[in-house]
């Protein structure tokens, strides 16, 4: 008998992250354009003890400025969609489901679409027209949640049945008025949007954005983990979860909004990108069991590392063109979820 | 066997067995599914009292209120008209965390999405006595053995719950239910999918753990017999109306049991002064 | 006792969360320009997007993102510095060697980066507002055009040509496009206009709207676009253009026989025989440079007003134009077709 303890847990996350790091490693040496790891590491450090900007240009400007936030970002996702996806499998009861099933990133896509009309008429400055996409968006996400929550309910409570439907129908709706939309777009916002709708990391965002997006992770992600060892029982059954002494209500609600949260942040920046939420979580079960207390950190640590792999095959694969990521997830993910289903997981 | 001494809880007045533990008075109780429709099943006034050591079984055909009855008794409904106290506080009143620490449910089955290992799922039992991200100190790991030990099952706990026989899963989940180190042990028709032998050795292990730890137990079922050999009292129920409560011997008495389950049949006296019920033909 | 460890056990846990956390940010902070070598001379124009630029007096390293803009750079005769373009430019010959950074979509923002280009050009409907946010986070000069119509894409070139230092180049080529336009319109002043559908694309049919540049060539060409949608793009229904009834279809094609294949496709798909064009095979077929909103569009206009209104053009039996420097002429192949869609 041996009960997850902090120790085995920190050194789990510990490997976990190291692996990480030496992902972000090898994906800030290769793309497009040749890097050589030992001159970028000479520059690193550099950078890290003097904080000057020492970084030769012939590939400071590609390291620090383009490839560094890319990945970054591919981190904050991939460990957003990871976290929601695991937490909405335990709070649906459902081992199919992913950070988008109750149409979160349906919300997110119209609210940029939205956007991206209105824009058109305004005269915004430089910043402003960066953030209106992702402010849109994630408006799109925040009604959609709110809906959502408002249909999933069943004497005043979330039902996860009556949830999961509602989650479906309003994707379902939210796709249908996208689709119009798209049909008024003219060219340019149409292929900008196609390449979104996707999923795409290619576009530097705006610092502050990243800010929002990381701390956003903090907190929501923080809230469920403090919920982590209730969801453990919740999937035993609410019933049993009650008898146990788990406030039902109440941690469904909380993880309900922190995982729409999550999704609604990473889809405002990225667009939608595909089988990481379902199938991270998955492979970490596989690996580490169904404790939510290991599971939560292992799927935030797991996606980022999926998605950073994903993210440098996109735009190594077909140099110098690149891939959408979420064609690339969408690649691989799928062959994989045919082998675990075949593993028989649910 | 050894069990972890549980400290009394702030408040408690201090007890003796002779003290009245789990008082039921006139609770009733009316569930209608839809606000304008009329109340589809109502459970009348209902009383009975117990006390430590005591193995109290609620009996009575399909429908007749068993069920509900618990689930009040659990505090997971709270009562029409009427109160339940457990050592003189509301159950449905108490926070859902003490009432977990207090009263122990076993259900009939458990749905588990992501299969575990036994003692993962009897550590659960120590849920109520987590902090948020608490993590599980040796004393858990030591009253979970001890729970796993108290139901025989020490040598499942490194099984997987979806490839344990019925029988063992029935005493992993009691054991679950022994690790919350409860004032009062609940089971809705716990034999239900057990054969003969393991019904036997279910009752056996109620009636002693109840004598050995103290506990309350009150068992939901039909099984006359059952009831009959291991029950101190016993709660008779018919469609919602508590017939009669008392030893089984003043209540399993033929003619209300004809009344009750509309099937002839014979009550004797056993060795130990317990009736035995037997079914004839119609 | 055991609770005192495990709170200790919780403290150090979140201290670990927060150091990680504040170890991140200091990435996120990191100052993102190089230092800048010794500065150029800087000037700012505003470029037809609107936007207020910085850019060198003389650009001497430019990337381009559209291939209308390829095109008319080497139209220029500023081809030399050109340092990149699109997977997509490919006239004249030449510009495919040139090295690519990607699509005009998506491109590569390193392989623009690696080329350290001091000016980036990109034209409003063809490139994404992104890859603009993206150069300007480099710290890139950007330059947009935006022309939707013939004259604009004339102005446009002089502009381009002031910005790229070459003036006096600009000023006799755009002089040469002008005097082919006004020698056009003369032609055909007393010709009535012919109502036409440019085909996009037949499946579904897609033709242009009237605030395009395409349909102004076909205007500056005595044609008329029967669309009448304020849509780039707009998907017709061929009900709608059988009660339009044009009286010639337009094919844009890379040659002649691509174009006449599209024309034969499209006869054979049921309900097509409603249009009289189709049964009367009134069909034309230019070159896709009408595409581009580059010079070339000019000799695609006269190639078009030469298929639809062959009678203007009898008394002056002159061959092509003098062309411009670096442009191919491709006449040839539609000429040899001209009787098959005559009147």
């Amino acid at each position: 008998m041996r009960p997850l303890t902090l120790t085995r847990l920190l050194v789990r996350c510990g490997i976990l992250a190291a692996i990480l790091f030496a992902v972000v490693v090898l994906a800030l040496k290769l793309g497009a354009v040749q890097v050589s790891l030992y001159g970028l590491g000479r520059d690193l450090i550099g950078l890290l003890l003097h904080r000057t900007n020492t970084l030769s240009t012939d590939y400071g400007m590609i390291v620090l400025d383009i490839r560094l936030p890319r990945i970054l970002l591919g981190i904050v996702v991939g460990a957003s969609l990871s976290v929601a996806g695991a937490s909405f499998q335990a709070l649906l009861r459902n081992p199919l489901a992913d950070p988008y099933v109750l149409g979160v990133s349906s919300g997110a896509a119209l609210g940029a679409i939205v956007a991206l009309i209105i824009e058109g008429h305004l005269n915004l400055s430089p910043e402003m027209a960066g953030l209106i996409t992702p402010i849109g968006a994630f408006i799109g996400a925040a009604l959609t949640i709110a809906a959502v929550y408002v249909l999933g309910r069943r004497d005043g409570q979330i039902d996860s049945t009556t949830l999961l439907l509602g989650g479906i129908i309003s994707a379902s709706f939210l796709s249908a008025v996208i689709m119009m939309l798209m049909t008024t777009l003219s060219g340019n916002n149409l292929r900008g949007t196609a390449f979104w709708l996707m999923g795409d990391l290619s576009t530097p965002q705006p610092r502050s954005l990243l800010y929002f997006l990381s701390f956003g992770f903090i907190v929501a992600a923080g809230a469920i983990y403090t919920t982590a060892s209730d969801l453990n029982l919740l999937l035993a059954g609410e019933k049993e979860a009650m008898h146990l002494g788990v406030d039902v209500p109440r941690v469904r609600i909380v993880v309900y909004l922190a995982a729409s949260i999550l999704t609604g942040l990473a889809v405002s920046v990225s667009g939608a990108i595909g089988y990481v939420g379902l199938l991270v979580p998955h492979v970490m079960r596989l690996i580490f069991g169904s404790d939510h207390r290991m599971l939560l950190p292992a799927s935030a640590l797991g996606g980022a590392i999926a998605l950073v792999i994903a993210d440098t095959l996109a735009r190594t694969v077909t140099s110098p063109t690149d891939l959408p990521v979420g064609a690339m997830t969408a690649m691989a993910g799928a062959p994989l979820f045919i082998y675990l289903l075949r593993r028989k997981l649910a | 066997m050894s069990t972890v001494a549980r400290h009394p809880f702030p408040g408690e007045p201090a007890r003796s067995s002779s003290d009245v533990r789990l008082s039921v008075e006139q609770v009733s109780y009316a569930y209608a599914p839809h606000p304008s429709q009329a109340p589809l099943f109502t459970l009348e006034a209902t009383s009975f009292q117990a006390k430590p050591g005591e193995l109290i079984a609620i009996l009575g055909p399909n429908a007749s209120g068993k069920s509900t009855l618990l689930k009040l008794i659990s505090g997971a409904l709270g009562p029409l008209s009427g109160r339940i106290f457990l050592n003189g506080f509301a159950t449905h009143s108490l926070p859902v965390k003490t009432r977990a620490q207090r009263i122990a449910l076993v259900q009939q089955e458990s749905r588990l999405l992501f299969p575990s290992r036994a003692w993962e799922f009897v550590l659960q039992g120590r849920h109520p006595y987590g902090g948020g991200l608490r993590f599980e100190s040796e004393e858990d790991v030591i009253i979970a053995g001890n729970a796993l030990a108290q139901v025989g099952a020490t040598h499942l706990a490194d099984r997987w719950m979806d490839k344990v026989s019925g029988g063992e899963k029935q005493r992993i989940i009691l054991a679950r239910a022994l690790a919350q180190q409860p004032l009062l042990l609940l089971l809705d028709e716990p034999t239900l999918h057990l054969d003969i032998g393991a019904q036997v050795d279910l009752l056996e292990s109620l009636r002693r753990l109840a004598a050995q730890n103290r506990y309350t137990v009150v068992v939901v079922t039909h099984e006359l017999n059952l009831a009959g050999e291991y029950a101190d009292q016993v709660v008779l129920m018919q469609r919602g109306k508590c017939l009669r409560v008392g030893t089984p011997a003043t209540v399993l008495q033929r003619e209300i049991l004809e009344q009750v389950f509309q099937a002839p049949l014979s009550v004797e006296k056993t060795a130990s002064g317990r009736p035995r019920v037997t079914l004839f033909n119609k | 006792m055991h609770r005192n460890l495990s709170n200790s056990a919780h403290r150090a846990s979140h201290l670990v969360l927060v150091v990680f956390a504040l170890s991140v940010f200091p990435t996120y902070a990191q100052s993102s320009t190089p230092p800048a070598p010794s500065q150029p001379a800087m000037r700012e124009v505003v470029d037809e997007f609107g936007r207020t630029v910085r850019v060198p007096q003389v650009p001497l390293r430019i990337v381009s993102l559209a291939p209308s803009l390829t095109e008319t750079i080497y139209a220029l005769g500023a081809q030399n510095r050109l340092v990149g373009d699109t997977d997509y430019c490919d006239y004249p010959p030449d510009a495919q060697k040139k090295p690519k950074v990607g699509g005009v979509i998506n491109p590569n923002l390193e392989e623009i980066a690696a080329l350290h280009p001091d000016l980036v050009l990109v034209t409003k409907e063809g490139n994404r507002i992104e890859t603009v946010r993206a150069l300007d986070t480099l710290g890139i000069p950007s330059y947009a055009t935006d022309a939707h119509n013939v004259d604009e894409i004339i102005s446009s070139t002089q502009k381009l040509a002031d910005l790229l230092g070459v003036t006096e180049a600009g000023k006799s080529l755009t002089s040469e496009l002008q005097t082919r336009l006004a020698t056009l319109h003369k032609k055909l002043e007393n010709v009535p206009p012919s109502r036409v559908l440019f085909v996009v694309w037949t499946e579904p049919l897609i033709s242009v709207g009237k605030n395009t540049f395409i349909a102004d060539a076909m205007h500056k060409a005595d044609s008329v676009s029967i669309v009448d949608s304020t849509q780039d793009w707009p998907q017709m229904s061929l009900e709608e253009v059988a009660r339009l009834q044009p009286e010639y279809l337009v094919f844009a094609a890379s040659h002649s026989e691509a174009g006449t294949r599209d024309f034969e496709a499209l006869i054979n798909r049921p309900g097509w025989r409603i249009l009289e064009a189709v049964r009367n095979r009134h069909y034309a077929v230019i070159s896709d440079a009408v595409n581009r909103p580059a010079p070339r569009i000019i000799s695609a206009i006269e190639d078009l007003a030469r298929q639809l209104h062959p009678a203007a053009f009898q008394e002056s039996p002159t061959p092509e134009k003098s062309s411009p420097p670096g442009h191919a002429a491709i006449h040839t192949p539609f000429d040899s077709r001209e009787f098959a869609c005559a009147r």
